[in-house]
């Protein structure tokens, strides 16, 4: 699979189609994110481990906008510059999605719904794995979710790596980082202020790529609740984010109704 | 004046004399006009709601809402337009839109999403302004107080 998504890469800056493509690059034993612009470092392309790209393009496409790229891509990568193009964060006609499907293994890690993009150049497309945890939160009662989140989230040492990583946090004023919402200088933050704008703010945004949980020292199981809000987005507002780029994002119009001449319900 | 004070102190405002208090979000164009004509056509209803003028529904950001929730409120009215009626022609529709993910989000979490709620109220209701405000409150005195301030 390597072989074929390098193979890609090399053919794509060769034909000059790109100036760059961003992927991971094995250095020294370890991974980092790239930007390939020569052939011939490309042999040292990798595909793990898990690292969102997308906001590589995104900082890669503020600097320079001009810039034609190329992003090696799994299915949540896609999904995220899908989302970042609807809120004029990159242009997709100036980038080349090289898209790449996850293993099952992978899906699994990762207890992804969508372990795929749109655009597939290699792997085979494997079904989303299932996250149990969802149906065991709201197997319990209001007190019960109160007490396992209050546990949770005074864990919470306020890193802000949730939203550092997060693709799709780019705010120049980050609603976190007020006083008035986020008191400074006191650990754990206050039930439930801080994981409340979190996750308000990822809904009908947020492409389900994990990396929050997996940038989180203290292991609160974010991706939980995020997954839940996810399936209420499609309930309520008929929406999957990073699908469609066509679609505009839910909490941010109304031209729905607007169209309707208002509906009175 | 003590009696006000000791009120305030969250964990014993339980039992017989709990007084529900209720933080209102108000549109100015409309729920807040009722509100007034509530009042101007003297009509009685619970004093428990804290109004708080908004210029539309649309502005209340749900950190408002949970700011509310973590400082001492029971509950939360957001009061707008009618669908179709909104000053700024739609704020009352993304009002509607991102209270029903917030109720879910609040469900989640463990907090009783009955505790907020949306209404339409316009300029002309003061009646339908009082019996929210009427019904609203007796909801939140059977729910209780709020205790998010305790950590378990």
């Amino acid at each position: 699979m390597i072989d074929q998504v390098r193979d890609i890469v090399k053919n794509r800056l060769g034909e000059g189609r790109v100036e760059g493509v961003i992927g991971l690059k094995l250095e020294h034993g370890q991974a980092a994110p790239c930007l390939f612009t020569k052939v011939d470092e490309v042999d040292s392309l990798v595909l793990s481990p898990k690292y969102p790209l997308s906001t590589l393009c995104r900082l890669i496409i503020s600097k320079r906008p001009e810039a034609r790229l190329g992003i090696v891509a799994f299915g949540c990568d896609e999904r995220a510059l899908v989302e970042l193009a609807k809120a004029n964060q990159v242009d997709l006609n100036r980038i080349e999605i090289l898209g790449v499907a996850c293993t099952e293994e992978q899906a699994r890690e990762c207890r992804c719904e969508r372990p795929y993009p749109s655009q597939r150049l290699v792997g085979e497309k494997v079904e989303g794995a299932p996250d149990e945890r969802g149906d065991e939160l709201l197997g319990k009662s209001l007190e019960n979710r109160y007490e396992f989140w209050t546990r949770q989230f005074n864990k919470c040492i306020k890193c802000y790596g949730c939203r550092n990583v997060c693709p799709m946090c780019f705010c120049k004023d980050c609603a976190l980082e007020q006083a008035i919402n986020v008191r400074r200088g006191e650990l754990p933050p206050d039930f439930p202020i801080y994981h409340f704008i979190r996750a308000y703010d990822t809904i009908g945004r947020c492409i389900g790529c994990g990396e929050c949980e997996r940038a989180c020292p203290m292991d609160i199981p974010l991706t939980t609740l995020y997954r839940l809000l996810r399936k209420d987005v499609k309930e309520l507002f008929g929406y999957e984010a990073g699908l469609d780029v066509e679609k505009p994002i839910p909490l941010a119009t109304i031209l729905e109704y607007l169209k309707e001449g208002g509906s009175k319900e | 004046m003590k009696k006000a004070e000791e009120s305030r102190g969250a964990g014993e405002r339980g039992g017989e004399g709990f007084e529900p208090r209720i933080v209102g979000f108000l549109c100015r164009w409309c729920a807040y006009a009722g509100a007034d004509l509530a009042g101007t056509s003297r009509i009685k209803y619970p004093p428990n709601v804290m109004p708080i003028r908004v210029m539309c529904s649309g502005r209340v950001d749900p950190v408002f809402v949970i700011k509310a929730l973590m400082e001492g409120a029971d509950g939360v009215l957001i009061a707008g337009c009618h669908p179709g009626d909104c000053h700024y022609r739609g704020g009352n529709y993304i009002a509607r839109k991102r209270f029903l993910a917030m109720q879910r989000l609040l469900d989640y979490l463990g907090i009783d999403p009955k505790r907020v709620r949306l209404e339409w109220i316009s300029a002309s209701e003061g009646t339908r302004y009082a019996e929210t405000v009427a019904d609203f409150t007796s909801q939140i005195r059977k729910l209780g107080p709020i205790s998010l301030k305790v950590v378990g």
